[in-house]
């Protein structure tokens, strides 16, 4: 060993410690087998929406017909899928390596804290974009195929971006957790909990209640509603959920309809009216423009991800590590 | 006076570290000089490990201040552990990284460019012996060779200052004559080296200076042969004689400063309870006699019966 002649500077570079990090989190991520199961597990789900259309209309005899709107009426990962993306990526990052004890050599090294945290939250990036790259490809090129050629390629990015922003709403949630609890266990726990509650409670507020206006603000799938668009014969375009979950299908939505309202809705359970029927059960309650809409969850969704990791951020600069 | 504090590589003053109602370090006043092996020893739960937790910025002291390399510790400061080599007691690593990725990682985190990377890995594989074993997955290393990645990574950097809080636990035999080498060798380049151990016979053979904690307070601090003669106040003087011990016996026990004489086999063993050295008064003594001295030896106590006296002392 030579300790004399030291030709590396002892000023090492930012963006080569952040590439450091992102290096040793992209290396566990890939080699994470709950990550490689949520992956196999969305390409599953993705073959069966592909095909199954296709494998009830040979049962039947029925011709396969071609759908060109078949991706943009498809596009859009599931609140699960995003939810679990999140999840198995970021669930150990910062908790993991308090609980392996790990933490100890990493922190020592010359490396600022808020380095190591950006560099674990652009892995996550890499890592969540990496895998909605190879699921929309891998439904482009199969829908192609099968439905022939496709409408509206040109929103792929967008959607992507837009999925990426819903995940990193959950993705946040998860590493302030875990930076918080310093522990596995309890972040998944607490994460899983604050999803189907997300979840189920939304569903039960926007349905029953009419305060659906307080589920804009939360996390998740967000309040129920139909798209009216001005001048169409018919009331409802279609349904749509409104949370920081839905933001790619909001998008398309807007992008084939620029101009439309959602119009809020509550069931009557009591209300029964004389002709009956299920539209005589809804009541509308209120409408906005969808591209309030879109720009209040997308807002929301940037709010929750800054003021998260902010926090996550706070907690981790400040932490002792005890062991 | 001391050293000037720029020739120390770890100062610290009045630090004190609480856990709610227990003080793990009280008030305790390092002086670790550039240069110097530096044992820091103490029984379980002294505070060795929340010190030097402290010094690399892991834990956040309660009071007082702790100096690494002329740079004071404090909040989350990148740039003073550019030069401080850190093995952490029992350290743990990611498993699924394998050897040498962790250590190029960390290499680039030190600003090391990819072909000094290269070369320093490959030789510190080598020195702790590793070497084969580099392409493996962490989480298939054995504890010892997770323990000998620990010491390769503390040196990785070429630093200033290697930090090893108890380097030799779980290393077989050969291993723990390695890291005396490993030590002995940095030392050798200029690399000041602070380890904490229990091992009290591997301190005496490789460190050159000691500080002994007790309940977070520094008991005693200094170069080893002096902490060693003061502490034990006494040294022990092996003396063989051309004729028949009993000649002499009588001569030297009237010596004010010898408390306790007898033979064994042909050797005169003299207990002393001198500060200073008393080979002359001793060897005079004989000559005038009649003896012929052919042997004299002053066997310094072991620092085990130091520490033990030490420790005892203030129970
Ligand atoms: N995380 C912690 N929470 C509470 N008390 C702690 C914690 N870590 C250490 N202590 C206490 O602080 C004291 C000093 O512990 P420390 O680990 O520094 O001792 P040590 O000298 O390294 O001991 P050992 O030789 O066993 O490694 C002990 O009494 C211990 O119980
Ligand atoms: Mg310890």
């Amino acid at each position: 060993m030579n300790f004399e002649d030291k030709s590396w500077s002892r000023e090492p570079k930012l963006m080569r410690q952040l590439w450091a990090v992102i290096k040793y989190e992209l290396l566990w991520n890939i080699r994470k087998k709950k990550f490689l199961g949520v992956l196999i597990v969305a390409f599953a789900i993705t073959t069966l929406n592909l095909t199954l259309p296709v494998i009830l209309r040979r049962t039947y005899d029925m011709p396969i017909e071609s759908n060109p709107n078949y991706i943009v009426s498809n596009s859009g990962i599931g609140g699960l899928m995003l939810f679990l993306f999140a999840l198995v990526t970021v669930m150990n990052s910062i908790s993991g390596e308090f609980e392996s004890g790990t933490i100890v050599p990493l922190l020592t090294k010359p490396i600022s804290r808020t380095l190591i945290l950006i560099g674990k939250i652009a892995a996550a990036f890499i890592t969540i974009f990496a895998a909605y790259l190879l699921l929309y490809t891998y439904m482009i090129v199969g829908g192609t195929i099968i439905y022939g050629p496709q409408n509206n390629l040109d929103l792929t990015p967008l959607c992507i971006l837009g999925d990426l922003l819903s995940t990193f709403v959950w993705v946040s949630i998860i590493l302030a957790l875990g930076s918080l609890t310093k522990n596995t266990i309890l972040t998944s726990v607490i994460a899983i909990m604050v999803f189907l509650a997300m979840n189920i409670g939304s569903s039960i507020i926007s349905v029953f209640t009419e305060s659906a206006w307080m589920l804009h603000y939360l996390p998740g799938n967000g309040a129920a509603g139909y798209i009216k668009v001005e001048g169409q014969p018919t009331a409802y375009a279609g349904s749509i959920s409104t949370g920081t979950d839905n933001i790619t299908k909001m998008i398309i939505q807007y992008y084939l309809h620029p101009s439309a309202n959602v119009t809020y809705v509550k069931v009557e359970l009591r209300g029964g009216s004389p002709q009956g029927g299920l539209s005589s059960l809804l009541k509308e309650l209120y409408s906005e423009p969808l591209s309030l809409v879109l720009f209040r969850a997308i807002s929301v969704a940037a709010a929750y991800i800054i003021a998260l990791i902010t926090l996550a951020w706070y907690i981790f600069k400040r932490a002792q590590i005890l062991e | 006076m001391g050293p000037k504090p720029l020739d120390l590589a770890i100062e610290t003053i009045d630090l004190t570290k609480r856990y709610g109602s227990l003080v793990a370090v009280n008030r305790l006043n390092l002086r670790v000089g550039k240069g110097t092996i530096h044992g820091f020893l103490g029984p379980n739960g002294a505070g060795k490990t929340t010190t030097i937790k402290i010094l690399v910025g892991l834990l956040k002291p309660d009071g007082g201040r702790a100096i690494v390399l002329g740079e004071e510790v404090h909040g989350d400061n990148p740039r003073s552990r550019l030069k401080i080599g850190y093995m952490p007691e029992l350290p743990k690593f990611p498993r699924h990284l394998k050897g040498w990725e962790l250590l190029d990682i960390y290499g680039q985190m030190y600003g090391m460019p990819l072909q000094e990377r290269r070369t320093r890995i490959k030789r510190l594989m080598e020195l702790v012996g590793l070497k084969g074993r580099e392409n493996d997955l962490i989480g298939e290393y054995s504890k010892g060779m997770q323990q000998r990645l620990g010491i390769a990574q503390a040196l990785l950097s070429e630093p200033e200052l290697v930090i090893l809080d108890e380097p030799s636990l779980g290393l077989d035999p050969v291993g723990m004559v390695e890291v005396r080498e490993i030590i002995r060798e940095i030392a050798r380049e200029g690399v000041t080296v602070f380890l904490s151990s229990h091992l009290l016979s591997e301190v005496e053979q490789v460190c050159t200076h000691i500080s002994i904690i007790h309940r977070g307070v520094c008991l005693a601090e200094g170069p080893l042969k002096d902490i060693i003669s003061k502490i034990s106040g006494s040294a022990i003087l092996e003396v063989e004689v051309a004729e028949t011990p009993d000649k002499i016996v009588e001569a030297v026990k009237r010596l004010p400063f010898v408390s306790n004489i007898h033979v064994e086999g042909s050797r005169v063993i003299i207990e002393t309870n001198a500060n200073g050295d008393v080979r002359p008064q001793i060897s005079r003594a004989i000559i005038e006699a009649g003896g012929t001295i052919i042997y004299m030896n002053l066997r310094m106590r072991s620092l085990e019966e130091t520490f033990m006296r030490l420790i005892m002392k203030s129970r």
